[in-house]
C-alpha cells in the first residue's frame, strides 16, 4: 500500500513538474513604479531559478457550455491562453464558454510549500534510518544531521508538548508538533533564500497549516472539552445559553488567529526588506543616481540586521506555531474533576 | 480617506501593541531578576503571551492593509 502510494505522489510529481516551459523576460514591465512591492510578494504562475522564470504548468478542471466536464492541462499560462479555450481578467484565468470548476495550476508558493515538506521528509527519514540501523538507540548520535534532529525533537518533545499537555497524553502529540515545527521553520528558512518565495507568506497555505491544528484539537477533543462548549459548567443558567455563541466562535478564532499571525509576520517581514532595497531605486528616479548610492549604504546595511532578525523569527514563529497548538490541543485533552466545584476551571479563554 | 484611516489605526495598533509587549518585558525582566532559576519557564509564558498580544496587534494590522488596498 505504502508502495503504491510512494510511487502514485512521485508520478504526479515527475508528471506535474516534466513541463515547465523556460520563456523570456516577462511582458508585463510597463509598470510606472520603479519596485512594485505587492507583485514580488505575491503568488506568481512561474518559479525563479537564478533570474531564469520557469513557467510552471496550469491545470483546469473546468465545464464548457454543453455542460460536460473537462480537464485540461497547459505548459504555461501564455499557451493556454493560445489555446482560446481561456482568457484572463485580473491574472485570475477563466474559460471563454463555461465556467472554471477547480484551478489546480501550480504556483510558486506551493512549490515552496512542497519544497519545505520535501525537506522535512528527507530529514527525518535520514534520521530514522540512522536510528533503525542502531545509531543513537544502541550508541551515542552521530554526525551533525542527526544531532540536530535530536536536539529539535527533544526540544518540541520537552519544552512544547510536555508542560502543555497533561500525563502521558503528550506522546500522541508530539510527532504532529514536531511535523509542524519542522515544515515552518524550513518553509520559512526557504524563503530567506535569494530568488526564493516564502509559502508561508501566503494566507491559503498558513490556512491550511492552521486547519490541521484545529482538526486535530477537535478530534481529540474529551468529553470535558465539549461540555465546556455547549454547557459551560459552574455558570447560572442563562450564562450558559450565552456562553454557547462565545465559545463556538472560540473554537475558530484560535485556527484563524494561528493562519493570521504566520502569515503576517512573514508578509511583513519580507515587505519590509523588499521596502528598503527599493528605496535605493526610488531614490533613483527621483534625485538622480549620486542620491541613490548614498540611500544604498543605509538600505544595505539595514537589510543586513533585518536579515538575521528574519532568521530568528523563521524559527521564532514556527516554534510560536507549534507551541500555540500544543496549547489548544492541551485545552482540549484536559479532564477536568467535577466533584468539588468549577471556580478553577473557570479560565482565561486563549482564544487570541 | 481609507489610507488616512488605515495609517492612523496601524499608528494605534503599534502603540497597544508595544505598550503590551514592553510591560511583558518589564514583568519577565524583573522576575527572571528575583527568581534567576525560573528563567526557562519565565522565557517560555513571556513568548507565549507576547504571541498573544502579537495576534491581536496583527489583527489590526490586516484590516489596516485592506483598508488600504480595498
Amino acid at each position: 500500500m505504502i508502495k503504491f502510494f510512494t510511487f502514485l505522489s512521485l508520478f504526479i510529481v515527475v508528471f506535474l513538474l516534466g513541463q515547465p516551459t523556460v520563456l523570456a523576460a516577462d511582458a508585463d514591465t510597463e509598470s510606472n513604479s520603479p519596485i512594485d512591492i505587492m507583485g514580488t510578494v505575491a503568488d506568481h504562475d512561474y518559479f525563479t531559478f537564478f533570474g531564469t522564470k520557469l513557467y510552471l504548468p496550469r491545470l483546469f478542471l473546468w465545464q464548457d457550455d454543453n455542460g460536460s466536464t473537462q480537464f485540461s492541462t497547459y505548459g504555461s499560462t501564455k499557451k493556454a491562453l493560445a489555446s482560446g479555450n481561456f482568457e484572463q481578467i485580473d491574472y485570475v484565468i477563466t474559460p471563454v464558454k463555461g465556467s472554471m470548476l477547480i484551478d489546480f495550476s501550480l504556483t510558486s508558493h506551493l512549490l515552496y510549500f512542497w519544497f519545505g515538506l520535501g525537506a522535512l521528509a528527507l530529514f527525518t527519514m535520514y534520521a530514522g534510518s540512522r536510528y533503525k540501523k542502531g545509531i543513537g538507540t544502541s550508541t551515542a548520535p552521530k554526525g551533525v544531521l542527526q544531532n540536530l534532529f535530536e536536539v529539535f525533537y527533544e526540544f518540541i518533545r520537552d519544552e512544547v508538548a510536555k508542560p502543555n499537555i497533561e500525563g502521558d497524553k503528550h506522546k500522541k502529540y508530539v510527532p504532529y508538533l514536531f511535523t509542524m515545527f519542522m515544515s515552518i521553520a524550513f518553509m520559512n528558512i526557504f524563503g530567506l533564500l535569494p530568488y526564493a518565495a516564502t509559502a508561508t507568506a501566503d494566507i491559503t497555505v498558513t490556512a491550511v497549516l492552521a486547519s490541521f491544528t484545529f482538526f486535530v484539537t477537535q478530534f481529540s477533543g474529551t468529553k470535558d472539552h465539549w461540555q465546556h462548549v455547549f454547557w459551560f459548567p459552574g455558570v447560572p443558567l442563562g450564562v450558559k445559553f450565552l456562553m454557547i455563541p462565545v465559545e463556538l466562535i472560540g473554537l475558530f478564532t484560535k485556527p484563524f488567529a494561528l493562519a493570521i499571525r504566520l502569515f503576517a509576520n512573514m508578509m511583513s517581514g519580507k515587505i519590509m526588506i523588499i521596502a528598503i532595497l527599493g528605496l535605493i531605486f526610488i531614490f533613483n528616479e527621483m534625485y538622480g543616481s549620486i542620491a541613490a548610492y548614498g540611500v544604498s549604504i543605509f538600505s544595505v546595511v539595514v537589510t543586513s540586521i533585518l536579515y538575521i532578525l528574519k532568521l530568528l523569527v523563521a524559527i521564532l514563529q514556527a516554534y510560536i506555531f507549534s507551541l500555540l497548538s500544543a496549547v489548544f490541543i492541551g485545552m482540549a485533552v484536559e479532564e477536568h474533576e467535577h466533584d468539588h466545584d468549577h471556580e478553577e476551571h473557570i479560565h482565561a479563554d486563549l482564544s487570541v | 480617506m481609507g489610507l488616512l484611516a488605515a495609517g492612523i489605526g496601524a499608528g494605534i495598533v503599534a502603540v497597544g501593541a508595544g505598550i503590551g509587549i514592553g510591560l511583558i518585558g518589564k514583568g519577565a525582566v524583573e522576575s527572571i531578576a528575583r527568581q534567576p532559576e525560573a528563567s526557562g519557564d519565565i522565557r517560555g509564558a513571556m513568548i507565549l503571551t507576547a504571541a498573544f498580544i502579537e495576534g491581536v496587534a496583527l489583527f489590526g494590522a490586516i484590516i489596516c492593509i485592506i483598508l488600504a488596498l480595498g
